[in-house]
């Protein structure tokens, strides 16, 4: 029986919201329902050419001859341009645009590669033509001879003195360290030292949109790119790339069919920048699934060693962390998603002594970057995994061993950051824990496994990067608003919730709210649809503008109806006496009145994340985010003992979101990020040979249909204590953290040995049963007070 | 390769197209405007392009548009429009089965495909009949609810297809 | 991408295509194209000129005759899933159609193209080979059944001459006789090719010991095979833990699988073994024990 009693949740009720807090029908769900959204696919424009771009079928090599005579040559090719033709032109991998702050030196890649390849489709050439198939043919024509170099394909080799030469003096693309109290002291008070290695893989984004984008030049010879992107300051990139002014730059972002970091990269929009250019004319290029597959980024693979000390009654006195991640063959965000994994290394959990080695290093496999948690989700299989280790080694109650160690609001991270937000951990964990209800029993041809994962992850970005976001929200004559905003919407109701937090301070309903968004020319920008921001500073920045506005009429409105404007509330599109709602103002006729007086009837409001100023280079101590959102998951599998399959039994997921703006897209993240963590865990197997990508396709790499796992059952908690709007924290990213540890965790509670690698395929599971059968059978442990099985 | 006359009565509409016979269904709906068929790999593996051909879901990369010649063919923009969605869509954008809303349009036609011949369908139905609809954004949790409301909805209003002018959506549907 | 170019023949009759594939010895047919126009797509296939079987009735629909049934080359699996009268006679084939990739594939792909396509993981051919299926093949001037056991001949191959096609699928009447059992590994729960996959099909005579039987492999040697020996080790005796066991094990020495992205070969054996040893459980009645 599982006596796991959640602990109760502190008091404190949140004020009552209209609007805020109720799972209203998204602005943007309609209109995707019955398929009139565009895509970028899906737009055309007069007289477009139709892109394609050659790509490197091995990973690395010497380009001994490219030669596009022919494919110029040809009729109805308008356009062929290689690196040749663009000495100037570099990609920045890092992410000046949105901050300002200079670029990384050493950060570029090429446009199109010139002297070396150094991945399998590494883009070499690009083409504009009439038709599509006049593109592929002209791609055809194009002659290409490679002299293969020795390639390397491993972080560990890769630093090794002799290696093949990737990028970089040394193939080092990023370090980290943390030195925190007193290692060797901390290991010395530890009864037991346990040391552990855990390795993570390749993963694909899988959005369902490949990249595409249509782009022209317009009256004012200004490059217009229409595009599926996280960040519509890419025209920052493109510029520099063309060498153009950034104002000569406009990206009009669409509704994004998936983005989860791998469309934070600059993708389409250069190349169709250089053709528009380069022809005259618009130009549209739209990736296919297998060009999306190698021209994207993957999420890092990691190689993650512990060496931690726990006194017997479980307390961690000291831990070592090593990180070794594979930055692929260019830099991209390797530095930061290592700087994240680096940060959260340790978990939520109190460590006085404390030491972490990061490093990345380039090879000629896929290059690496953001993806959804970027570097957290590793950072966590490493923790929660450890921290199962440790209890197992103890003979300690997992359960028993986290609440010993976890942190509390007020204490200090890995790299003394203190915590000021609620840290809801054993609130989320317990709940998780519950919602499995009692244990599935064994059967003699099903073993039985229970795990879960406490986790934590930022939100906001990085606070040296001095992130800002702009809102312009405005309210029409007949008492309608408008918001404009340029957030990208990625899926995850980006744009709904600055509609339903202008929607609540205004008082107006949900469908009187238009959001104009994601155009570099016309829309405040608001920064990047990443780091799990959007609400906290684009609502952030809304709210402000809207609150601004809401003072005004609000005051106006007291003065009409002769009370004191702290007596005064809007809903309903009305302004009315709060204590006696006959006394009101139809909210059209109070703005004409304002309009009329020249009152401001809108605003652009700038909100500023924490400025902090890096942290130190040797001890690695100082704050790095705004703040953290806590979460956890629990599963249950079962183990098939005669071919290794794992089946999903039960998932339940339990997070402080701060607080639900709109509760129906939270439990959407929720379940959707979890989802993604559990194909990590269990069945997306990235399969990289000496470079050569031998998955690319959706039949090969396998994401989850909606037959492979049952509902995640979620939870969500509202602490109300996050530094976003109406107290929300941020849940896009966490939301996919605990799920893979969680089920790492179960299936070694199942088996009672540990497959240190994923996917956990069933042939992996095979072959670690076999291991059992041939080691002394492990006490299999109950979990969280339950007796053990036997 | 010689080009050829075909006609597509797409959603109610003929269309008279001449191609040539390794154009696909997907590639001809997409040129005469029909968007909402999305293209997510061009291989059957995902299920975003999925229409009703003659009555019958297919993947449409995998079908000629010469095969599709005289056919009748439905996508989702032929179910309804804004101001008179089909329950099916209805559902999908009130339960927050719609994200990013790419896989929007096959999931909501291979919803329909399963309550056409089962208007009462079990969770394990639901999951095996939207099994070939691939989603990287919901973990399909409210999608399965979507079509769960859509069946009730249906069932309600005995109504199966076509838009519809009469009924208006519940207060209670439109707020969640 | 493109398809590349390539003529397409629409013929309104069976003979209309016969005559046509007679004339032209390249000719490729095209019936559900789930897996041609991924491999034209690809340029796995360099096809110049097509025929369109989709539309022909002669090779649709299922049929009986007082000795057989007969299945239309191009029926869909979906329309064989969904028949009940097979699912009365021949569940076997109904609980491979039932896992074969994905709805809406299922609604395209046809029996008769998942046979001549001939990849080693076929998902309809363990079953048929269990059923004691023969394919119809017939060309302008000719008509040959062949015991589904003598259609393979390695990865892609058939005996389908040039000007040949695959009209139908024909299952004797006996094949609705015995018990039947089928298991498919797949490394997700849909839309999966075949890591391994068994069909098992035994009639039993009055002391319950086997008369027929019929072990049948998939995607674990270059064709759809039947594991003989393990057949044969079976007939006489009955169905047992050991003699179970023992075929099993017998099963998975006849697989000559390939390391693949899916899987290792050695895994595939020991699944192989797996999967035979459960599907005799099944139709034995015996629960698995570890």
């Amino acid at each position: 029986m599982n006596r796991v009693t959640p602990k109760p949740l502190p008091e404190g009720e949140l004020p009552p919201l209209r609007q805020v807090g109720r799972p209203l029908r998204r602005v943007d769900a309609l209109g995707k329902a019955i398929g009139a959204t565009a895509y970028a696919a899906d737009f055309t424009m007069p007289n477009m050419l139709h892109a394609k771009v050659l790509r490197s079928p091995i990973p690395s090599a010497r380009i001994r001859r490219l030669d596009v005579s022919k494919a110029r040559a040809l009729p109805g090719v308008a356009c062929v341009l290689t690196g040749a033709d663009l000495p100037d032109a570099k990609l920045a991998t890092d992410m000046p645009g949105q901050t300002g702050r200079s670029q990384r030196a050493g950060s570029d890649a090429p446009v199109l590669a010139t002297d070396v390849v150094r991945f399998h489709g590494e883009p070499l050439a690009l083409v504009a033509a009439e038709s599509v198939t006049l593109a592929e043919r002209a791609l055809a024509k194009i002659e290409l001879e490679l002299d293969p170099l020795p390639g390397v394909f491993d972080p560990h080799e890769a630093m090794k003195p002799d290696a093949p030469h990737v990028y970089g003096e040394d193939n080092v693309i990023a370090r980290w360290q943390i030195r925190k109290g007193d290692l060797e002291k901390g290991m010395a008070e530890a009864d037991l030292v346990v040391e552990n290695t855990f390795r993570m893989p390749f993963v694909e984004h899988a959005y369902l949109e490949p990249e595409a984008g249509v782009a022209w030049v317009d009256e004012q010879d200004v490059i217009n790119i229409r595009v599926c992107t996280q960040v519509v300051e890419h025209f920052r990139s493109v510029a520099k790339a063309l060498g153009i002014p950034q104002n000569r730059v406009r990206i009009r972002g669409t509704m994004v069919g998936g983005g989860f970091g791998s469309k934070e990269d600059v993708t389409v929009e250069i190349f169709l920048a250089l053709l528009a250019r380069e022809t005259g004319r618009p130009v549209k290029l739209v990736y296919t699934r297998e060009e999306s597959f190698l021209a994207s980024a993957k999420r890092h693979p990691f190689t993650i060693t512990h060496r931690t000390g726990v006194k017997k009654n479980g307390r961690i006195t000291a831990a070592h962390i090593t990180m070794v991640a594979d930055a692929g063959a260019y830099p991209y965000l390797t530095p930061y998603v290592l700087l994240y994994a680096t940060g959260m290394a340790a978990g939520p959990y109190k460590v006085d002594h404390l030491h972490v080695d990061s490093v990345a290093a380039a090879t000629h496999q896929p290059f690496t970057s953001a993806f959804r948690g970027f570097g957290g989700p590793q950072a966590a299989l490493g923790y929660e995994q450890q921290m199962d280790e440790i209890a197992g080694a103890l003979g300690m109650d997992p359960l028993m061993l986290r609440r010993a160690n976890y942190l509390r609001t007020g204490d200090t991270t890995g790299t003394g950051q203190e915590i000021r937000s609620a840290v809801w951990l054993e609130e989320c964990l317990t709940r998780a824990i519950a919602a499995l209800g009692e244990r599935t029993p064994d059967s003699p041809t099903r073993r039985i496994g229970r795990g879960c994962a406490s986790t934590f992850q930022s939100y906001g970005r990085i606070t040296w990067f001095h992130d800002t976001s702009r809102a312009w929200v405005g309210v029409e004559q007949d008492g309608t608003v408008v918001i404009r905003c340029g957030v990208p919407d990625i899926g995850a109701g980006q744009s709904n919730s600055l509609c339903q937090i202008a929607a609540e301070i205004l008082g107006v309903p949900l469908e009187r709210v238009t959001i104009y968004a994601t155009d570099s020319a016309v829309t405040p920008l608001a920064g990047t649809s990443t780091a799990t921001r959007q609400l906290y500073m684009s609502g952030n920045a809304v709210s402000s503008a809207a609150s601004t506005i809401r003072t005004c009429l609000a005051r106006r409105a007291a003065e009409e109806m002769g009370v004191r404007e702290d007596e005064v509330d809007l809903a309903n599109s009305r302004a009315f006496v709060t204590n006696d709602p006959s006394q009101f103002i139809e909210l059209a006729n109070l703005v004409k009145k304002c309009a009329a007086e020249g009152l401001p009837l809108s605003h652009l409001a700038q909100f500023n994340a924490p400025f902090t100023e890096g942290i130190d280079p040797e001890t690695g101590q100082g704050d790095i985010w705004p703040d953290f959102t806590f979460g956890a998951q629990a599963v249950e599998i079962a183990v098939d003992l005669g071919t290794g399959q794992i089946e999903l039994l039960k998932s339940a997921a339990c997070h402080d979101v701060g607080r639900a703006i709109n509760p129906a897209a939270v439990r959407g993240q929720i379940a959707g990020g979890s989802h993604q963590g559990l194909g990590y865990a269990l069945m997306e197997d990235y399969v990289v040979k000496e470079g050569i990508t031998e998955t690319p396709s959706l039949g090969e790499y396998l994401i989850p249909t909606s037959s492979d796992f049952p509902a995640t059952e979620v939870i969500v908690l509202e602490s109300g204590t996050g530094i976003g709007p109406f107290g929300a924290k941020g849940i896009g990213e966490p939301a996919l953290t605990p799920a893979a540890p969680a089920v790492a965790n179960a299936v070694a509670d199942a088996l009672g040995v540990r497959i240190r690698e994923l996917p956990l395929t069933p042939e992996r599971v095979l072959r670690a049963l076999d291991r059992t059968r041939s080691v002394a059978p492990r006490v299999r442990r109950g979990m969280y007070g339950e007796k053990a099985p036997d | 390769m010689k080009e050829k006359s075909v006609v597509l009565n797409v959603n109610g509409r003929p269309h008279e197209i001449v191609l040539a016979p390794n154009v696909t269904l997907l590639q001809a709906l997409r040129e005469l405007g029909y968007t909402d068929v999305k293209n997510g790999c061009e291989k059957g593996d995902c299920g975003a392009c999925a229409v009703f051909l003659d009555g019958t879901l297919v993947n449409s990369c995998l079908v000629l548009a010469w095969q599709a010649d005289g056919a009748r063919i439905l996508t989702d923009s032929g179910l309804g429009t804004l101001e008179h969605p089909h329950p099916i869509q209805e559902a999908f954008a009130d339960t927050g089965a719609v994200q990013c809303g790419f896989c929007t349009p096959g999931m909501i036609l291979a919803t329909k495909a399963l309550l056409d011949r089962n208007p009462d369908p079990t969770e394990a139905e639901i999951r095996e009949a939207l099994s070939g609809n691939l989603c990287r954004c919901t973990g399909y949790g409210q999608i399965v609810a979507a079509v769960r409301l859509s069946a009730e909805r249906l069932r309600k209003s005995d109504r199966t297809r076509g838009p519809r002018g009469l009924d208006q959506p519940s207060e209670e549907g439109k707020n969640g | 991408m493109s398809l590349p170019p390539f003529g397409l023949l629409r013929p309104t009759t069976l003979l209309e295509a016969l005559e046509a594939m007679a004339e032209a010895p390249g000719i490729v047919p095209l019936a559900g194209g789930t897996s041609l126009l991924v491999d034209l797509r690809d340029r796995r296939s360099e096809a110049e000129l097509l025929v369109d079987l989709s539309k022909l009735k002669e090779l649709q629909g299922i049929e009986t005759t007082p000795n057989e049934i007969v299945l239309g080359a191009t029926t869909t699996i979906a329309e064989l899933l969904h028949s009940p009268f097979l699912r009365q006679c021949v569940p076997l084939l109904t609980e491979c159609c039932r896992t074969f990739a994905a709805p809406l594939i299922r609604n395209r792909a046809t029996i008769g193209g998942n046979l001549a396509y001939a990849s080693p993981a076929a998902d309809c051919a363990p079953s048929l080979l269990a059923l004691d299926a023969s394919v119809e093949l017939r060309s302008l001037r000719d008509k040959r059944l062949i015991p589904l056991s003598e259609f393979f001949l390695g990865v892609r191959r058939t005996v389908v001459r040039p000007g040949e096609l695959l009209t139908a699928v024909v299952l004797p009447r006996s094949s609705a006789g015995g018990r039947a059992a089928y298991r498919k590994l797949g490394l997700r729960k849909a839309n999966a090719i075949s890591v391994g996959s068994v069909a098992v099909r035994v009639t039993l005579d009055q002391n319950n010991r086997c008369n027929r039987v019929r072990i049948a492999l998939g995607a674990v040697a270059p064709t759809p095979r039947r594991a003989e020996s393990s057949e044969s080790h079976l007939v006489g005796k009955r169905l047992t833990e050991t003699s179970i066991n023992e075929a099993a094990h017998l099963a998975s020495r006849e697989c000559a699988p390939i390391d693949d992205v899916r899987g290792s070969a050695t895994y595939r054996r020991r699944t192989t073994e797996t999967l035979v040893r459960r599907c005799l459980l099944e139709i034995a009645e015996i629960s698995e024990a570890e």
